[in-house]
């Protein structure tokens, strides 16, 4: 619900905000995910200006990556882009989008940042986004964004939707850089706007405040041999099925596994992959894992009728507003299976793989045939969070989640005025709660500016 | 003739999947007064909205109709992409054929194609009549009421004062802290509540932007979003406020005592007191209900003893009236009551009690003044079972959602059982553990491990008395045998519910909740903290159970929100709202009373209704009730309504 008018943000670009006394009110926000983006808006609308800093070409982080979101089943696009498009729109806001924080100086009221601007090969200012050098650049390359299970050429952008809707080259994918041939993009770019010359370059940007919301990882798969993570191709992670879920992903939105592309009849979903196993990974509960699971087995069974979806899980954690209920009914009125009890081993029998475990509940061993595997892998910080914190001055926890001022009242601010932290970068959260995170942030920021 | 422009967006494949989205731009194309109809995969994006701009700026459109998802999406993208191009937003309109078609008959790919053109069609109508039209500009008001002070409301309350804007909180009881006062030490990392809460019940009582009124009740509230009108009750405290230092004379000498719910009915309170001791503020309040004085006018002790003569019997209730922008819902819970809690035994065997009771006896100034004593006899309990779940989770019955806290204060008070009771054993009856914050599953293993606490999993069937112990019988689901323990003493988890009165509040405000009473948000991820109406947000429990940390990053984000609305002098709003044809309105004055908004109002020197554009939400009550039809929407009226519907049938 919108709660003024349509135009109400844009009677704000009269309301620049200043420097009182040489305390600078103008925020930057790191990291252009959902809580970056909340707290931006939040505070672009509070009549101050911010500069967005994002690593990747464009804004949205994660949450480009979903298909639904639970509980609702709201398409996350649908819910997405249009924060996305304020945000690119914002008169108060400035984008820079594939520059990363190179250093950190000053305190709160008068922070300089200097800024890496990573070279895309484009020239931004001339590029229209007609898209035609991504039509035509012949290097095609698995692509991170949909998990490896979809192409990208070398020059990309993230999505469709991007925002800001300007292409990057990745210079390891591309024929010119690697072998000094192609340029089919200069040849057919109508503004001329590639520049295969362009280097990194800095900039400095002076704020009074920092939210710093650099969002999670998944704990690389890598790290699974149990559970035939990499090995066998049927066996993917929880943000792969996203990727398969959704329309705009490497299938179209079909369910199909990898290997070749048949639609699975029987799907075992493992939560806790990493997660709450101190022995050997995160002893921390990775806090969506559970929602996305129960949310994953109940798109699946909407997409594919006949099939039957198998969860192996320790506890059930529905713990927000209609989880439980989104949960019961996917086990009631869908019929998905849940088993408690962890899973022993995972490995391919002709074109089946075959998911060892043990049914606490009953005390016997289950064996499930399965045509496909979905781990719910532990959330990790990005792995430059720690490096990040060291930048700001501000701390990490022994996993690289960064630590806020007090676990309770203080759960948004650090032990530095000035520098607050949102989102998943503090620790796992799902996206309301890391939008409320967000603004929280927001507010604090509001709140010191305001006594200047 | 008009110049329109049809621009149709696939969705990716949301809408594409279904409507032949090509054949239907092209036989849109053909309508006469569509001078451009095209289609592209994401009219949201930024190319899309490029192709837009492109068509009014070399088409000369003077029109537009964008057919993708719901209005409450991207209306406000596109009204903007056309205003860019001094086109008057409001002659964009959005033909939502995603929810409303391509989404709801996935499987019927003719029809829906069919039906999203009519829906253009229609759509196309109403632009063929819309009026340009100019936001309404309302002045607002910069202060901001916020309900409830516990710690979602304190902390609202103070974001927003240092945000710099002026505050008024009300409180219901006597003093600040909510439930939070009530608790020991707080999860995961065992501070003591109080010393945390106390901070800021301090800050908000010296802040000079906080105008604090415990004891207080929001009465009645008129207005709208930047112009609410308040009256707000404060009730007689018996004790001036001024004169009152806060010395505990009159607690001490008063000679009533009575069960306190505070204590949740551990200890004995006096009809004049403090709502728990060093509370903010500091000053008692005489119980009517309990007093001699009010009773049968046999005791004036405290007005006796009072050095500073602070004691007024006679004092009244007294009505304030106030104006705020924008109004903070933090009404907090209650746990689930007691009463309807017959198979636990609760109510009838003395020595179950539920967590906020334990919490009290944890509490240093509680009734057992720390220590664990059960009720009927003031024993150190040996064995202790604790049952999580306790009328949550269990949609026949009781509550069908999940509290959220019970598994971690639960540990919470196993662990410092242990640790005053180091030879006793804690039982704990779960169906799932849900300790799914940060630190919290560190905290519970550890708990676990370290104090050997013991985990059951299953339903608790029955609680009785026997032979001065309590019995539970109960199912471990993990072995499929049935378990009786047992007990000294049983804390029972029970379900977080809305705070009383809050069905009653939320009318007021015109707020919806939930069927269990909860305030419903007006979109669970995009607008979290906002209600369904303008102008009221929402902080807390009162929203749905969580913890304190989640609590106070909620409440801080409403209060981020609110900065930002009140950040300008003036509101913009949609100027899509009822007017009258001053030659046909009659007077007869059906529309001010339907008016759910009391927008509407005679205008006694002509006889007429009239509209305050202010208060007007566009509903069309007034409209549908007209007998003369003198009343129109602006951009709905009757012509166009009746154009749309011909187009559907």
């Amino acid at each position: 619900m919108l709660v003024v008018s349509k135009e109400w943000s844009e009677s704000r670009q009269t309301e620049v905000s200043n420097s009182h006394n040489g305390f600078i009110k103008k925020a930057m926000v790191i990291g252009g995910g959902i809580a970056g983006i909340s707290a931006s808006i939040d505070l672009g609308n509070g009549g101050y200006e911010v500069v967005l800093v994002e690593k990747l070409p464009s804004i949205g982080g994660r949450m480009l990556q979903l298909s639904e979101t639970f509980p609702t089943l709201d398409c996350a696009q649908c819910t997405l882009t249009p924060k996305t498009v304020e945000t690119g729109q914002h008169p108060l806001i400035k984008l820079l989008t594939y520059s990363e924080v190179d250093r950190v100086e000053g305190r709160a009221g008068d922070f300089r940042v200097k800024i890496r601007r990573k070279a895309a090969y484009v020239d931004w200012e001339k590029c229209t986004g007609c898209g035609l050098c991504q039509q035509k650049c012949p290097s095609k390359n698995p692509s991170e964004f949909d998990r490896a299970m979809g192409l990208e050429k070398a020059i990309y952008t993230l999505s469709p939707q991007a925002v800001p809707n300007k292409p990057v080259i990745n210079p390891n994918h591309c024929r010119y850089f690697q072998e000094q041939k192609c340029k089919v993009c200069q040849k057919i770019c109508p503004v001329g706007a590639i520049d295969y010359e362009q280097q990194d370059r800095f900039v400095e940007e002076r704020v009074g405040a920092i939210v710093t919301a650099v969002g999670f990882d998944l704990i690389p798969v890598k790290s699974f041999g149990e559970y035939g993570y990499g090995e066998v191709p049927d066996v993917i992670d929880g943000l792969a099925f996203e990727r398969l879920n959704s329309a705009s992903g490497p299938t179209t939105g079909e369910i199909r596994r990898p290997s070749d592309g048949k639609i699975p009849k029987e799907v075992v979903f493992i939560q806790c992959t990493g997660s709450r196993d101190p022995e050997r990974y995160m002893p921390y509960c990775s806090r969506v894992c559970c929602m996305y699971t129960g949310k994953h087995a109940r798109l699946y069974k909407h997409k594919v009728h006949d099939g039957q979806a198998y969860i192996f899980y320790m506890d059930i954690r529905s713990t927000g507003k209609g989880y439980e209920e989104f949960i019961q009914q996917g086990m009631e009125e869908e019929g998905i299976l849940y088993l408690r009890g962890r899973v022993s081993r995972i490995f391919r029998e002709r074109d089946k793989v075959i998911v060892w475990g043990v049914d606490t509940l009953t005390g016997k061993k289950v064996e499930v045939s399965a045509d496909m595997v979905v781990l719910a892998t532990a959330m990790i910080p990005q792995k430059d969070t720690k490096e990040l914190a060291g930048k700001l001055g501000i701390k990490a926890d022994e996993y690289g989640f960064l630590t806020e001022a007090q676990r309770k009242l203080r759960p948004v601010e650090t032990d530095i005025e000035g520098i607050f932290i949102a989102g998943c970068a503090q620790g796992p959260k799902d996206i309301a709660d890391a939008v409320a995170h967000a603004n929280a942030a927001a507010s604090k920021v509001q709140g010191l500016f305001a006594k200047h | 003739m008009k110049r329109l422009g049809v621009f149709i967006c696939h969705c990716g494949v949301n809408i594409a999947g279904t409507v032949d989205v090509k054949s239907v731009a092209e036989k849109i194309g053909k309508i006469e007064d569509v001078a451009h109809s095209t289609d592209y995969i994401y009219m949201c994006s930024e190319p899309g909205q490029q192709i837009v701009r492109e068509a009014i700026r070399d088409q000369g459109l003077d029109g537009v109709v964008v057919a993708c998802c719901s209005p409450s999406m991207h209306e406000n993208t596109f009204r903007k992409a056309v205003k860019s191009q001094g086109m008057n937003p409001y002659l964009c309109e959005i033909a939502n054929i995603r929810e409303q078609c391509s989404w709801v008959h996935q499987k019927e790919k003719e029809e829906a194609t069919r039906k999203a053109e009519e829906i253009i069609q229609a759509t196309l109508e109403k632009v063929r009549r819309n009026e340009q039209l100019e936001a309404i500009a309302v002045a607002i008001n910069r202060r901001v009421l916020v309900i409830g002070g516990g710690i979602a409301g304190i902390t609202a309350s103070l974001d927003l004062a240092e945000g710099g804007y002026e505050v008024i909180l009300l409180e219901r009881e006597a003093a600040l802290g909510g439930h939070m006062a009530q608790l020991s030490r707080t999860f995961p990392d065992l501070d003591p509540a109080f010393n945390g809460l106390l901070s800021k019940t301090l800050e908000v009582e010296g802040h000079p932007k906080i105008q604090l009124y415990c004891y207080s009740e929001l009465e009645e509230v008129k207005g709208y979003v930047g112009n609410f009108e308040l009256v707000i009750r404060k009730k007689a405290t018996s004790v001036a406020g001024e004169k009152c230092t806060g010395c505990g004379v009159c607690i001490e000498n008063c000679p009533v005592e009575y069960v306190s719910e505070f204590e949740r009915g551990m200890g004995m309170r006096k009809a004049i007191d403090l709502l728990y001791p060093s509370s903010v503020p500091n000053k008692p309040v005489i119980d009517r209900e309990h007093c001699r004085h009010f009773i049968d006018g046999t005791c004036h002790r405290c007005e006796e003893v009072c050095p500073e003569k602070a004691i007024h019997f006679e004092q009244e209730d007294e009505r304030i009236l106030d104006k705020v922008g924008a109004i903070v819902v933090a009404t907090g819970y209650d746990l689930y009551p007691k009463e309807q809690l017959g198979e636990y035994g609760y109510g009838e065997i003395p020595d179950v009690i539920d967590g906020l009771a334990f919490e009290r006896m944890l509490s240093p100034d509680g009734p057992t003044k720390g220590k664990i004593l059960r009720p009927s006899d003031r024993k150190v309990p040996k064995e202790m079972v604790f049952i999580q779940c306790v009328a949550s989770r269990d949609p026949d019955r009781y509550m069908p959602y999940c509290s959220r806290i019970c598994c971690m204060y639960t540990a919470k008070h196993a662990k410092i059982y242990k640790e005053q009771v180091p030879d006793g054993q804690p039982y704990i009856f779960y169906m799932d553990i849900r300790s799914d914050c940060k630190g919290y599953e560190e905290f519970l293993q550890k708990t676990i491990e370290e104090k050997g606490l013991l985990y059951l999993r299953g339903r608790v069937s029955r609680v009785f008395q026997d032979d001065g112990r309590v019995r539970i019988l109960g199912v471990d689901t993990l072995t499929g045998k049935m378990v009786e323990v047992a007990a000294d003493m049983v804390v029972l988890a029970t379900a977080i519910v809305p705070s009383h009165g809050v069905k009653d509040l939320a009318a007021k405000l015109r707020a919806t909740v939930d069927r269990h009473g909860f305030l419903t948000e007006a979109h669970i991820k995009l607008y979290p903290v906002e209600s369904s109406t303008k102008g009221i947000y929402l902080a807390g429990c009162g929203q749905s159970p969580k913890d304190i940390s989640d609590t106070v990053s909620q409440a801080s984000a409403t209060a981020s929100k609110i900065q930002a609305l009140l950040s300008t002098d003036k509101l913009l709003q949609d100027p899509l709202i009822a007017f009258v044809d001053e030659g046909i309105c009659s007077g007869c004055g059906i529309c001010v009373e339907i008016c759910p908004y009391e927008a509407r109002e005679m205008d006694p020197r002509h006889g007429i209704s009239i509209v305050h554009s202010a208060l007007c939400q566009g509903c069309g009550a007034c409209i549908a009730s007209c007998p003369n039809n003198a009343c129109e929407l602006r951009n709905t009226s009757a012509n166009q309504v009746f154009r749309i519907l011909d187009t559907f049938v």
